[in-house]
């Protein structure tokens, strides 16, 4: 059996990324969208596919937020009107499983994540893998692609218009 | 009183239920009102099941649900369409659990019998003992009646009732009005259907989906936060945009009739993506259909339709409306996408994501409302559900197509009327 080592081209601190994610989801599961948009690099890719591997020029999405709209999605939210997050759901997610590779300058996380909503009454459970395409900005990370492959994207899903 | 703590009057009298003016609650709660349903409506009428581009080739299938049956769509191997109630004449096991998909054959996962794409049992494995008994069912059992047009493939499980051509009624202008905006007359359904949990009553959402009187409240946090959607139209009360009963429960929002008044300006219906961006799409249509023809269609753009009972021509994309239970609806969204003109596509795609689906600027929140509309008639007082707005004011043509204004409750009200048709008819639709 041959064992695949992957050898960071920069070095890296897997600690930190680690930590950079867990502050990702707190600011998504906390509604606090100006910290959370700023996380994001300028030029960038926020995108929830349905099904395996799809191509998204072909293929429609639930997500497919370039930089522009990802700053629509935001606003729209801090009207206080968006009625399917006023109020807004109840919101924590675990991490784990984070697997961390580099590319080039880039640095590459897929992590399992399981999230509990809580929304008039009904718990709801999503789950699925978080793949980050993540940029070194100074001492800190910025976000340049974010795509969450949902357990059950071939199946109906309820309302998403929080941040996941 | 509303349903479920006191049952209605059995049998139901759907007349005193559904009135020209208002609407009983129980119509949205009452299970006996939508097993009613599901066998008048969605069971003995015709029912959307897919579109032809959906499955172009020979061996190409769909699984989708007629009311609330599972039926595989095919194409057999000469390219006929079929239609299969997915279940194996031997032992009763679904046959085929994929979505879509190409295959040269279907085979039943209990035993492996096998049936060809027409539904033709083809064979039995260690068929010897079957040898000297009577005749097995055949094959996979077709549904009563199939039938298309324009691409959009319906379905019904009654033999009996309205040919599709009188089922749609003056709704085929809708769909000739759709693919007319390809430069070949054809549109394609291949990006797949975005799948949407809702927990109300489908008629709901039907209902909504020709409402011009929401979209101020419901999607006022877009209209703060998004310019080109606040733009592109004319919402208010005073809008030219007229609304539409065609007749057999076939309603609109006619935003032609707004974009005609500035016969200037093409494509108010992409958003306002302007004309110098779309060149070759221009340049195809022109050839198709000469310049003032070409013209006529660009300004116009696609209709805003819901056809009876639950599929919706909601301008470049199509939206079905699938019930589940009283309380549970499922909204399948996908983005037309014009032959000859993949120009548009692109930007039919990614207007369909910010707009639809769970995460959708705008159907998160119809469906968020839909929830709270549930959720209300659940309380019993008052009993009724007001449809009166802008009746004073429609106007009935000759062929008794009545219209009114943007905000006016006239397709509400065309869906209802034919919905107590139906469901009064001796033997259903």
């Amino acid at each position: 059996m041959t064992v695949q080592t992957l050898q960071p081209s920069v070095a890296i601190d897997h600690d930190a990324i680690a930590q950079f994610l867990y502050r990702e989801a707190r600011f998504a599961d906390e509604h606090r969208y100006d910290d959370w948009e700023a996380l994001w690099a300028d030029e960038a890719l926020y995108w929830v596919p349905i099904g395996e591997d799809p191509d998204p020029a072909t293929r429609i999405s639930y997500i497919y937020d370039n930089r522009a709209r990802l700053a629509s999605r935001i606003r729209q939210l801090k009207t206080g009107r968006r009625h399917s997050q006023e109020p807004a759901s109840g919101l924590r997610r675990l991490i784990s499983n984070i697997e961390i590779e580099t590319r080039g300058e880039e640095i590459v996380t897929r992590s399992n994540f399981i999230l509990v909503e809580s929304r008039r009454g009904a718990l709801i459970t999503w789950a699925g893998q978080a793949e980050h395409r993540l940029r070194k900005a100074g001492g800190d990370f910025r976000i340049s692609a974010k795509t969450v492959r949902l357990v059950n994207s071939d199946e109906p899903i309820s309302n998403l218009a929080f941040l996941i | 009183m509303n349903a479920p703590l006191s049952a209605t009057p059995r049998p139901i009298a759907y007349p005193s239920l559904v009135e020209d003016q208002r609407i009983h609650g129980s119509v949205y709660t009452d299970p006996a009102i939508f097993a009613d349903e599901i066998d008048r409506i969605f069971s003995r009428g015709w029912v959307f099941l897919a579109h032809e581009s959906e499955i172009p080739n020979p061996g190409d299938f769909v699984t989708r649900k007629l009311g609330l049956q599972s039926v595989i769509v095919t194409r057999d191997a000469a390219g006929g369409f079929h239609s299969l109630y997915n279940r194996c004449p031997h032992r009763g096991a679904v046959v085929c659990q994929a979505e879509a998909g190409h295959r040269r054959s279907l085979t039943c996962p209990y035993h492996g019998w096998t049936f060809a794409m027409d539904g033709a049992l083809m064979g039995v494995p260690a068929p010897g003992a079957y040898e000297g008994l009577s005749a097995q069912p055949a094959g996979l059992a077709p549904i009563a009646r199939l039938d298309s047009y324009g691409g959009f493939i319906f379905g019904s499980l009654g033999a009996d009732g309205p040919n599709l051509t009188t089922h749609l009624g003056k709704a085929v202008e809708w769909i000739d009005q759709l693919c007319g905006l390809s430069p070949t007359g054809r549109i394609r359904l291949s990006a797949g259907w975005m799948k949407h949990k809702m927990r109300c009553n489908w008629k709901m959402i039907v209902e909504n989906q020709v409402d011009g009187y929401h979209a101020p409240m419901v999607h006022g946090s877009l209209l703060a936060a998004n310019e080109t959607f606040a733009s592109v139209r004319d919402r208010k009360d005073s809008s030219p945009t007229r609304v539409h009963d065609v007749g057999l429960g076939h309603t609109d929002i006619d935003h032609a009739t707004d974009y005609r008044t500035t016969p200037d300006r093409l494509f108010r219906w992409t958003g306002g993506v302007p004309e110098a961006k779309l060149p070759n799409y221009v340049a195809a249509m022109r050839e198709s259909y000469g310049e003032a023809d070409a013209r006529r269609r660009l300004i116009d753009g696609p209709p805003h339709s819901m056809l009876f009972p639950n599929i919706s021509l909601a301008e470049m994309n199509i939206m079905v409306i699938q019930p589940i239970s009283p309380t549970e609806t499922i909204h399948y969204s996908t983005p037309v996408l014009l032959e000859g003109a993949e120009e548009m596509n692109a930007r039919t795609m990614r207007r369909c994501e910010g707009a639809l689906g769970p995460a959708g600027f705008l159907i998160a929140d119809d469906a968020e409302i839909a929830e709270l509309n549930q959720l209300g008639v659940a309380n019993l007082e008052p009993e009724w559900i007001l449809l009166n707005r802008g009746l004073a004011s429609e106007v009935v043509d000759a062929e008794g197509v009545r219209t009114a204004g943007l905000m006016d409750e006239t397709s509400q009200r065309g869906f209802w009327r034919h919905y107590r048709d139906v469901m009064s008819a001796v033997g259903g639709a």
